[in-house]
């Protein structure tokens, strides 16, 4: 069975923000919502200081507190790993939210759906894609499901212009998701959480044989 | 890691940054549920207990209508909220929803006879089962909050097995205050095995509070700077001030005071206390619980 996942390579990553605008177009999400986005810190003191960049998205994890919590099977996790929201069955309770530790479910407010970003109505790509959503369910990234199942990558894979990411199947040991991990020392977010991500982080040197 | 040790982050202004950030999710409306649910539930349970028919029925209202109406009013979908019972093998929210239904039924099958003089044709081994399944689901109604909350791991303040508790021990009193309160409107004498009751509750709460701060402040920086907001940041007035000063010293005071003197308003004054402080520490606990920063893993 296949564990659709990533890694993300933080070496390379420069924090353009292309992945939260690439992904805001292809979800069409509404104001404020942002399935991926680049978390950014400031470190060092003055004058040797830096940023650094952390691109972060749902970590589909295997062991989902979001899925745990649910109390009407609205959130579940698909055959190849990917974490799902049904709309029809979320009832609004937030409890996902609260649950996830990477904060990274988002709820539609009553009225969201109604304004556009301009203020002034739905533009044609906002009436299209905002059909898509309900008002008073959760949303959540999707690991573009719909790309996945025709074969292509995630939108913030693609548009990535460092290629600091890659996409894959974690499961096969000898796949390139898991060298990647192995030889390069991958890492998952906050892992005292035991949720098992999908989603693992490159930083440092390639290990020596 | 210990309690002095500095904390590395501030609270993070807004998404894209790094720091740790307020739990919003749930709101004064979750809190106000949460209260009804332990108030009310722990206020039948003691009422049951002593014989107090009004403390069982007031009680029976306040979970059944008040908190049942505060989760329909959060909620995105109320509509939908029969869902919120389908997934009890994993859910402490689904479990919740069927202790309050259960809740609702022998409650009212309790109550009925009482008060409209109808005897419901329950079979032999439903007469002593109705009390017993009203208490056990009235019982659980009352910490079952502490265990929704100790479920969400993204929040380390919340993860303690001693929030149930706490739950528990803050119902039972709530539920003790208001049977107190109820029986000097009605012109009775309480008794004073509920008026002990009632103060080693207070006593109790305020050893298992201070425990359940003094472990959390040696815990990891999240659960620490919970700690910092409520004795020294944002919410210290409303922690410090109505949850310690109101709801347990004042409470304890004039509830000492209440076995010399015999006033109805005392009686009302001390309620009022205790239930401002108990209001009060479920929405600092909500509105302080903070996750966890998000920082780059280091790979070696």
């Amino acid at each position: 069975m296949a564990r659709l996942g990533m890694v993300i390579d933080l070496r390379r990553c420069i924090g353009c923000n292309a992945c939260t605008i690439a992904c805001k177009q292809e979800h069409g999400t509404p104001e404020d919502v942002h399935f991926a986005r680049v978390v950014t810190r400031e470190v060092g003191t003055y004058p040797a200081t830096r940023r650094t960049f952390l691109p972060v998205l749902c970590n589909h994890c295997a062991d989902a507190p979001c899925v745990e919590v649910c109390p009407s099977g609205a959130s579940y996790i698909r055959a190849d790993g990917i974490v799902l929201v049904d709309r029809e069955k979320c009832i609004g309770c937030r409890a996902c939210a609260v649950a996830c530790p990477y904060m990274n479910r988002h709820f539609l407010e009553r009225g969201l759906l109604r304004h556009g970003y301009n203020g002034d109505g739905l533009s044609v790509l906002e009436a299209v894609k905002f059909a898509e959503f309900e008002e008073g369910t959760m949303i959540k990234c999707n690991l573009c499901a719909h790309r996945v199942d025709q074969g292509l990558e995630p939108a913030c894979v693609v548009t990535c212009p460092t290629e600091c990411r890659f996409f894959g199947d974690l499961e096969p040991e000898a796949g390139r998701l898991q060298s990647l991990i192995r030889d390069h020392g991958g890492k998952p977010l906050l892992p005292e959480c035991n949720t098992r991500p999908s989603i693992y982080y490159l930083d440092g040197e390639p290990r020596q044989a | 890691m210990s309690a002095t040790d500095p904390l590395p982050y501030a609270i993070a202004p807004h998404r894209f940054a790094v720091g740790f950030t307020r739990q919003t999710w749930w709101n004064w409306r979750i809190g106000a549920a949460f209260f009804f649910g332990e108030i009310g539930a722990g206020l039948f349970l003691v009422s049951l207990v002593t014989g107090q028919a009004l403390g069982m029925a007031v009680g029976y209202l306040i979970v059944v209508v008040g908190k049942n109406t505060a989760h329909l009013l959060y909620l995105g979908r109320p509509a939908r909220f029969w869902r919120a019972a389908l997934r009890p093998d994993r859910s402490w929210i689904a479990r919740g929803i069927w202790a309050t239904g259960l809740f609702a039924i022998s409650g009212f099958t309790l109550l009925l006879p009482k008060f409209a003089g109808i005897e419901l044709p329950i079979a032999g081994w439903g007469q002593p089962l109705a009390p017993a399944v009203a208490a056990a689901s009235a019982l659980f109604i009352m910490f079952y909050d502490g265990l929704v909350m100790k479920a969400s791991p993204a929040i380390p303040f919340w993860n303690s097995a001693l929030l149930p508790v706490l739950c528990l021990t803050y119902a039972t009193l709530g539920g003790a205050t208001l049977s107190l309160m109820l029986t000097t409107l009605q012109g009775g004498m309480p008794p004073p095995a509920l008026e002990r009751l009632e103060h080693w509750l207070l006593v109790a709460n305020a050893w298992l509070l201070a425990i359940y701060i003094l472990r959390m402040s040696r815990l990891e920086p999240a659960a620490r700077q919970t700690v910092h907001l409520l004795l020294r940041g944002r919410y210290r007035r409303a922690f410090l001030g109505l949850v310690l000063l109101v709801g347990m010293v004042a409470t304890l005071l004039l509830s000492l005071a209440q076995g010399h003197v015999e006033a109805t308003a005392l009686a009302v004054v001390v309620a009022a206390c205790e239930l401002v402080g108990d209001f009060t520490l479920l929405m600092v606990l909500l509105k302080s619980g903070l996750y966890s920063p998000q920082t780059a893993p280091r790979s070696h």
